[in-house]
């Protein structure tokens, strides 16, 4: 009996089930892949860093005759377990062409051979690249992606006077310098035409330099002894390496928030739907009883139906799991090689989760059936007794028309009935606006002053010799003098500065460590904001950043070491300031203090500050003129700046994207699944209206209006925690980045307008096709309907 | 009095798995204004599918139905539901209502939707017709807060809040016991004393025995048509039900 009693159900209450199946794959859908993605990006960097052979601190040499250096440290060391090591050199900016075309490209470039290599690199297809064939190069995706380069363009490389030809064979992933943070570019090619380079002895002596992958259990001792070698143009462990994929892992946790909130998502909307199916059985459960079947024969009843829907939707969405959180790994995994050991099993146990829960939960509210007796049960679980008194709104007092006054009274009087869409779109709507303030802070100059100095316009092409991989600090002073004449000569009177970074020795309580120090150029000290403290005032006090102070354990007050032209001096720690660059572990250091040659690494863009104070849109103008008259197109504006150097825009907006595709999706099928089920919840009240006059377009009307006052809520709401919620969800991420504190750009058209405008347009429109359903209840079905 | 409601050659046909069912075959009859008219007839033999589609509730699949002079069977939607809510009242076996709603807001909801009136006519009428009923005290409950003999009085006031010329109940004392339907009877009784047309479908013999004029339909096809005339004073009732049953016995009833 109870089979034919589930047969009929099955058959009589199509609708209704079909919801719970589509809600059920749904759910298993977003929990599978999701709990998978989290573990796979919890995962991450460790599993890439494994399968590339990154050590546990890594070294890069570049300078003059720097090959060789690194041995006696090596051997000497002896915290060091075990380390392999790579030559390599260094390529200027302008040293590929293509199509007779010269090319500017921004960033260290390396280029070095496979078969020297210690670590392993990865082509687009997570595949390890195990050979290269004479004439033939990988180039790592930055370059290939920012610079259009396609698999078989043919591109030449030139290295002093060493010119070579070769056929791009395909992208790689590079694990050590290849994070969008860095910005680096490393070339692959076979030893033999790496070969023809080195031969050069001008390259083999300006150019080249070393990369070394140490394993060590004691990191730290490494990286004090580091503090005494020379010519250590990059130096970090796994964790700083780590760091670097910051702008990933951003992406990465924006996965997880969205991964936890479409989980969330699936069982409100799961819990709803179950306890909405089941509230509708009560009158049959009531006859079932009146006829004498025993409570756990009709609790079975139901749970066999939910079990064999759980188990229906469950097998549905695990299939689709798997390509649907591939999908939504792809923006993450574009840079690394992502993976985990558990693979499907994670969805399979993710799936089964999902029918304990959708099975436990409707046994546990079949549970109210023992504690009813035939009439409650009749009476829709109620007792007769225990009627509570719906909050409602009067008609009478209402000045909107029935219709608006119908929608807004139901959402009044059941307001845990729409809870549940509310908290679903909530949360949607605010992910998207989270992701929007964050890509609008890194889309404006809001973080210019991160990376240098607030200016007018930066230029970033190299006016030193190509050739040498790093100059001296004294050719800033006349490239700055060099770029100001230029810029007079075409009729604009500027300042030009730039910042010129040294990795000094720096100790503290007895601890010494290399630390990139930053010293300006025609700037001053006070030139530059600090959150604390102030800006040194002379030649023996420092600034120091947040990292820093971590690093040495040192605070304002304190007086640290530093090591400059071999000559160790005191600086007072009088301020605190912020900067991303080397992950915001930096010293400023006085403008008049000398210059450590030596120890010099490089500077950052030359800054440009126009003495007559010109407008925005004049400044743009500049920039173009700039680029033309300096043949490069390294000329920017603050805010190309920040993007250019962040070098994650791009990123940010595919995933801001993706995630408003997901949000849309999920909005779309919560509105058509939740229309749907109040259509068949309410079918005899749609009957009756018409039968008493009113029309199709009414009850759509009262439908619509409903989800609009639903749908607003939830917008107004996530507009309103948007700001605190960026506060809360990205500022952490911005802070592992060098941040102490960060002022959101919130660009009030998109945030108010533009997104929950279409979030809304979305809603609406899926709210007004599912209603269209409601022209098919007559009104004679008020006679029919039990 | 003229015909308010006049049915000519009416059908209704339904195909239920590619197999057709004449449900109703060319039903003529008329119904005068201020009549109260008992439709009966056994199960399944077509007697609500007759009051709906006279009603224009259900489309008729040919036939002609006049209704004060409108054909409705040409109308739209959009004027058979403004017909529906000005001219037309319904009172069904099972009482529906908004569950959201007060029973007062449930009754003059169709008044507020017309907007034919003021709120304050409307809420004047809304609550003389409640208290007619004698249910004003239940006017601000919820309608799980009162009985089913209420709550169809309600519906009866909802079907009576825009005036209509005509008002066709289904059953609507089939799902009450015995006390309560012979006090919505006697509503019922009063409202078309006081002028409005009234076409009901029943089983009870003795419901239709107070009906001016009583239609017994089998398959589809009007068997009969007795007319009983006024009821005049309540002694009458004893010898009107005993002619009814008589006549329906007749018929095979």
């Amino acid at each position: 009996m109870i089979g034919n009693i589930l047969k009929r159900d099955l058959k009589r209450k199509k609708t209704m089930n079909v919801i719970i199946l589509l809600f059920v794959i749904l759910a298993t859908m977003f929990v599978a892949s999701s709990v998978n993605n989290i573990i796979t990006i919890l995962n991450g960097t460790d599993y890439y860093f494994d399968q590339a052979g990154v050590g546990d601190y890594n070294i890069l040499t570049l300078g003059e005759n720097v090959v060789g250096n690194l041995d006696d440290f090596l051997k000497n060391t002896k915290e060091i377990k075990s380390y392999k090591k790579e030559e390599v050199i260094t390529i200027g900016s302008k040293a590929i062409t293509k199509d007779g075309k010269t090319l500017e490209l921004e960033g260290l470039m390396l280029a070095q051979s496979l078969e020297d290599s210690c670590l392993k690199f990865f082509d687009e297809n997570n595949n390890v690249v195990d050979s290269v064939e004479n004439g033939t190069i990988y180039i790592t995706r930055e370059l290939g992606e920012g610079k259009k380069f396609n698999i078989g363009d043919q591109i030449t490389i030139k290295v002093g006077d060493v010119e070579q030809s070769f056929t791009i064979k395909g992208r790689l992933k590079d694990a050590m310098l290849g994070s969008s943070f860095m910005g680096n570019t490393r070339l692959l090619m076979s030893h033999d035409d790496y070969k023809k380079y080195t031969d050069n002895p001008e390259i083999a002596r300006y150019s080249r330099g070393e990369m070394c992958c140490m394993e060590s259990d004691d990191v730290a001792a490494i990286r004090k002894a580091v503090g005494e070698l020379e010519g250590i143009a990059f130096n970090a462990d796994r964790a700083l390496i780590k760091l670097t994929y910051v702008m990933d892992l951003i992406i990465a946790a924006v996965l997880i928030v969205v991964s936890i909130c479409l989980i969330i998502v699936s069982f409100v909307v799961l819990k709803f739907t179950i306890s909405f199916t089941l509230s509708e059985e009560f009158r049959e459960i009531g006859v079932m009883k009146a006829i004498g079947i025993s409570d756990i024969k009709i609790r079975s009843i139901y749970f066999i139906k939910y079990f064999a829907i759980a188990v229906v939707g469950a097998c549905i969405g695990l299939s689709a799991s798997a390509p649907f959180g591939n999908m939504l790994l792809r923006s993450v995994s574009e840079n690394m090689v992502l993976g985990n050991n558990g693979g499907m099993l994670l969805n399979i146990i993710s799936a089964v989760v999902v029918v304990v829960v959708i099975v436990g939960y409707a046994f546990r509210c079949t549970g109210k059936i023992k504690k009813s007796s035939p009439l409650d049960a009749i009476r829709d679980g109620q007792t007769g007794e225990r009627f509570g008194k719906k909050t409602t709104l009067r008609i009478m007092k209402s000045p909107t028309p029935t219709v608006a006054y119908m929608a807004l009274n139901d959402v009044w009087s059941s307001p845990k009935r729409y809870l549940t869409i509310i908290l679903a779109f909530t949360i949607c709507s605010l992910l998207v606006f989270v992701l929007i303030n964050t890509t609008e802070t890194m889309d404006s100059d809001k973080l210019a002053y991160t990376f240098g100095k607030q200016s007018d316009v930066y230029y970033g092409d190299s006016l030193s010799d190509d050739l040498k991989a790093v100059g001296v600090a004294k050719d800033c002073e006349k490239d700055c003098q060099f770029l100001k004449e230029k810029l007079a000569e075409k009729g604009y009177d500027a300042k030009v500065s730039v910042e010129a970074m040294f990795a000094y020795k720096v100790s503290f309580g007895g601890e010494s460590y290399k630390v990139m120090c930053d010293q300006g150029i025609n700037t001053k000290t006070i030139d530059y904001p600090y959150y604390e403290g102030e800006a040194p005032k002379n030649t023996h006090e420092v600034a120091i950043t947040e990292q820093v102070q971590k690093l040495l354990g040192a605070k304002i007050g304190d007086v640290i070491k530093i090591t400059i032209n071999g000559h160790e001096d005191e600086y007072l720690v009088v301020g605190y300031w912020e900067t991303m660059e080397q992950q915001g572990e930096m010293i400023r250091l006085h403008e008049d203090v000398e210059f450590g040659e030596q120890d010099y690494i490089g500077c950052a863009a030359y800054q440009i500050d126009f003495l007559d104070h010109p407008s925005k849109e004049e400044i743009s103008n500049r920039v173009e003129v700039i680029r033309e008259f300096m043949n490069t197109k390294k000329v920017w504006d603050a805010r190309d700046f920040t993007v250019t150097t962040m070098n994650c825009l791009d990123m940010m907006k595919s995933v801001q994207n993706l995630l408003l595709g997901i949000t849309l999706v999920v909005v779309l099928l919560v509105t058509v699944l939740m229309e749907k089920s109040f259509i068949s919840d309410e079918k005899g009240e749609i009957a009756i209206l018409k039968a008493v006059g009113f029309t199709d377009g009414n009850i759509i009307s009262w439908h619509v209006i409903r989800f609009f006052i639903v749908s607003a809520i939830s917008i107004v709401l996530a507009c309103i925690l948007a700001v605190p919620a960026t506060q809360v969800a990205i500022t952490p991420i911005f802070r592992m980045m060098g941040m102490h504190a960060v002022e959101y750009n919130y660009n009030l058209f998109k945030l108010l307008v533009q997104y929950p405008g279409i979030i809304l347009v979305v809603m609406m429109i899926s709210v007004v096709v599912t209603a269209f359903g409601t022209k098919r209840i007559t009104c004679s079905d008020a006679a029919s309907i039990e | 009095m003229g015909a308010v409601i006049s049915v000519k050659d009416l059908c209704k046909t339904y195909i239920v798995d590619k197999r057709q069912n004449n449900v109703l075959k060319n039903v003529n009859f008329d119904v005068e204004e201020g009549e109260m008219i008992a439709i009966m007839g056994p199960s399944g033999s077509g007697k609500s599918t007759l009051l709906y589609s006279v009603s224009g509730m259900d489309k008729a699949t040919s036939g002609e139905v006049m209704f004060g002079g409108k054909n409705i069977t040409k109308l739209g939607s959009k004027e058979l539901a403004k017909l529906r809510l000005t001219e037309m009242g319904f009172i069904f076996q099972q009482m529906y209502m908004l569950k959201n709603l007060t029973i007062f807001d449930n009754i003059v909801l169709p008044a507020m939707q017309s907007g034919a009136a003021s709120k304050e006519e409307i809420k004047k009428h809304g609550e003389e017709l409640m208290r007619k009923l004698g249910i004003i005290d239940v006017a601000d409950n919820d309608i799980n807060e009162v009985s089913g003999g209420q709550l169809q009085r309600a519906c009866i006031c909802r079907s009576l809040i825009n005036r209509p010329k005509v008002i066709f109940a289904d059953e609507p004392t089939g799902a009450l016991n015995r006390s309560t339907s012979e006090e919505v009877l006697q509503e019922l009784l009063k409202i078309n004393e006081e002028g409005t047309t009234i076409m009901m479908v029943t089983h009870d013999a003795k419901v239709a025995a107070k009906c001016n004029k009583v239609l017994y339909i089998v398959d589809g096809n009007i068997k009969g048509s007795y007319e009983l005339g006024r009821m005049e004073s309540p002694d009458q009732i004893r010898d009107r039900e005993r002619a009814v049953n008589n006549w329906l016995m007749d018929l095979g009833w």
